[in-house]
């Protein structure tokens, strides 16, 4: 009397599950590293089509994918340990945003492509999840904007920051600017997330340290978007300078919404105009930045004289040709992690993780990019990068950077 | 009675044995985590809104509870790792009693009353002033006790026990006593179902689910920031999967999990330009053809489903 509902059943369960294994087993790819000479060195990443990290995700890959045309076209990247040059081959997936997909495509990248090294997507959140699957595999994670300062410990070997000081270190010469030039009344405002609060925390000792307590200190959710109360809140407590420490998608709401209030302060900082500056004028307008405050980092810094890779003005022009769209500090985080790849290659005596690890010390220190000093701690952390303080000013239709501080 | 539990213990063992296999088979152990992970939540959906009719859009705020407070209790209190994930899903327990009085709102109050606690508790966690215990926006780190295989057999146990679970309401009096409610809460209590209690304690129970996922969770990941475990896309795919298979079924959920987690896998690695097109078109046609599910499929002919 069963049998018809236990083969239904049978045939559902078995059909669905082999249906479904088929499906997951679909994902494998065939990329198997060999220890001699192999004929591709394969580069595995993620990037976010889509998302909260798209817009800052995506130009990081461009400039990631920029570098490997480029090498490419040359016949490839030359491995010192083979002493030839090998063609590269980037395999990337789209993570959308979401750290959890992320772990999963890590996991896939080093387990199923066995990708010779390891990049991983744009900033601390998407980063995490790859620092301990990256340890655990014993793969080296170069990490070109994960600045998460927990990332970076004694015991971890398998991760180098690329491009950016870790973000606590960033308000220094902000911290600096302010006493400097006897900014009493401090208004902060931040986003309550890894990134903007160890900035916060830095600025306020280092003011602490000068005696100056800020007038306004807040944290807000990092989903913030309407800051038109808050504005009004800061403009209570008449400071002179105000420091909004957000990400893109919190910068562009709180600079509409200063222009909307009619408020003005002495200095008004924020961080992202310093990185998608165009991307940031578009939202806000010219005269929305216009004297207002950043950390300024390349295209706005121009490093021409550079000792490896192109420099500024090479990179922009070449950038231009093959993508069509002018480069922005993203695009620059990319290259310059294809750029710390092709000199680790060149260096490296084998493609073990280590052996990479080891390359990667030979030259910190000493290689100057586009994008500035590179340089190591023990931990891995990048600490060759410095970023000023800068002002926008108004020139003509658009804006022009103006370095006023630089420790 | 006998044959449907019979029937349930196929669909158990089918697909313990896939997850206790297929790592072997194919490398990518996270991949089946993270499957095993949706499958449990979609299964705990499948008790609150298959059995009850509630739909919980804020489920993950219990799936963050237990992540956090496995991760808290393991840091700070020095407790093992698996002592650390029963402490987080009682800790979703004590949160859904606190939650209870949601209960009193139907429909599209309560799921929006659910998400707004899941936003609250996720803005309490985060808070910086709660740096100290939770280390607000800076995540937690869990290097120190990282034991991925470990934690996925952990993640096995977990689901063996959600299986069982929704396998005994599936199959039980209590589960008739759910559905009745479900269906018209005043007959049911003039027949005699007490409908505060059963209600509660599906309630429970579904969030005791959550909070021990979440634990295996967080130990599995072991580096995460409060928006990784609050995301509300978890509670998306985990109602979505229950859906698209069938609710008031074990193997609803089971289907809904594997077509789909394979589909997002698969389509959204191999052809991400095309992902949320052919995600939408699919999840369209379900809802214009099989509201009620796969596993509908079955049923319209007369056949039982487990």
């Amino acid at each position: 009397m069963m049998k018809t509902p236990f083969r239904v059943l049978s045939r559902i369960a078995v059909s669905g599950l082999i249906a479904s294994a088929m499906t997951l087993s679909g994902l494998a790819a065939a990329n198997a590293a060999s220890t001699k000479a192999p004929k591709q060195i394969t580069i595995g990443t993620l990037y976010a089509g889509s998302g909260s990290f798209a817009d800052s995700s995506l130009p990081q890959y461009d400039g990631l994918k920029f570098w490997v045309n480029q090498m490419n076209a040359k016949g490839g990247v030359y491995v010192k340990a083979y002493h030839k040059k090998i063609p590269l081959k980037l395999i990337a997936y789209n993570d959308q945003s979401s750290s959890t997909t992320a772990a999963t495509q890590y996991n896939q990248l080093i387990t199923q492509n066995k990708v010779n090294l390891l990049v991983s997507d744009f900033g601390s959140v998407l980063t995490s999840v790859a620092v301990p699957i990256a340890q655990e595999h014993k793969m080296l994670l170069i990490d070109p904007t994960g600045t998460g300062g927990s990332f970076f410990t004694p015991n971890n070997p398998y991760i180098a920051l690329t491009s950016l000081p870790t973000s606590g270190v960033w308000p220094t010469s902000l911290a600096d600017y302010l006493i400097k030039n006897h900014y009493k009344r401090v208004a902060l405002i931040y986003d309550q997330n890894d990134f903007d609060q160890s900035q916060a925390t830095t600025l306020l000792a280092k003011l602490k340290n000068a005696k100056i307590t800020p007038v306004y200190n807040n944290s807000v959710p990092t989903s913030t978007s309407n800051y038109s109360v808050l504005i009004h809140s800061i403009m209570a407590t008449n400071p002179d300078a105000v420091i909004e420490f957000g990400y893109n998608t919190n910068d562009i709401p709180f600079l509409q919404s200063v222009s909307a209030s009619g408020a003005h302060f002495k200095m008004l900082f924020t961080i992202f105009p310093g990185q998608l500056l165009s991307n940031i004028e578009q939202n806000v307008g010219v005269s929305g930045l216009a004297g207002t405050y950043t950390y300024p980092t390349p295209p706005l810094l121009v490093y021409n004289k550079v000792n490896y890779g192109l420099g500024m003005n090479a990179f922009t022009k070449e950038f231009q040709k093959s993508t069509h769209s002018a480069p922005n500090f993203l695009d620059v985080a990319g290259y310059n992690a294809g750029l710390v790849i092709q000199k680790t290659l060149e260096n490296t005596t084998g493609l073990g993780q280590l052996q990479l690890r080891k390359a990667l010390y030979t030259f910190s220190g000493k290689m100057f990019t586009l994008d500035g000093l590179f340089k190591l701690s023990p931990t891995g952390a990048q600490i060759g990068e410095t970023l000023p303080v800068a002002q926008l000013i108004k020139s003509g239709n658009g804006l022009k950077v103006k370095v006023v501080y630089s420790k | 009675m006998r044959k449907p539990l019979i029937s349930g213990g196929i669909v158990f063992l089918i697909v313990l044995l896939f997850f206790a296999i297929m790592p072997s088979v194919y490398s990518n152990e996270d991949l089946f985590f993270q499957a095993m992970v949706y499958l449990a939540l979609a299964q705990g959906v499948n008790i609150l809104y298959g059995f009850t009719g509630y739909l919980p859009f804020g489920y993950v705020g219990f799936f963050g509870t237990g992540a956090y407070a496995a991760s808290l209790c393991i840091t700070l209190l020095h407790f093992p790792p698996v002592l650390g994930i029963i402490a987080g899903g009682l800790a979703s327990v004590v949160l859904s009693i606190l939650l209870s009085p949601l209960l009193r709102l139907s429909g599209a109050y309560f799921a929006i009353g659910s998400l707004a606690a899941s936003q609250m508790v996720y803005y309490i966690v985060s808070n910086p002033s709660l740096q100290n215990i939770t280390n607000g926006p800076y995540g937690i780190n869990l290097e120190s006790v990282y034991q991925p295989h470990t934690s996925y057999v952990t993640m096995i146990v977990i689901l063996a026990l959600v299986m069982g679970v929704v396998i005994y309401i599936r199959n039980s009096r209590f589960g008739l006593s759910l559905q009745a409610i479900r269906e018209d809460p005043v007959s049911a209590g003039m027949a005699g179902v007490h409908v505060v209690r059963q209600r509660a304690i599906a309630w429970f129970l579904s969030a005791l689910i959550a909070g021990l996922v979440g634990g295996a969770f967080a130990w599995h990941i072991s580096v995460f920031y409060p928006t990784t475990v609050f995301d509300l896309n978890i509670s998306i795919f985990a109602i979505v999967f229950t859906l698209f298979g069938g609710v008031t079924t074990v193997l609803g959920p089971v289907l809904g999990m594997f077509v789909l987690y394979g589909f997002y896998n698969l389509i959204g690695i191999s052809e991400p330009q095309y992902f949320q097109l052919i995600y939408g078109i699919l999840i369209l046609l379900l809802v214009l053809f099989l509201p009620s599910g796969i596993v509908s499929i079955v049923k319209r002919r007369g056949h039982y489903v487990p």
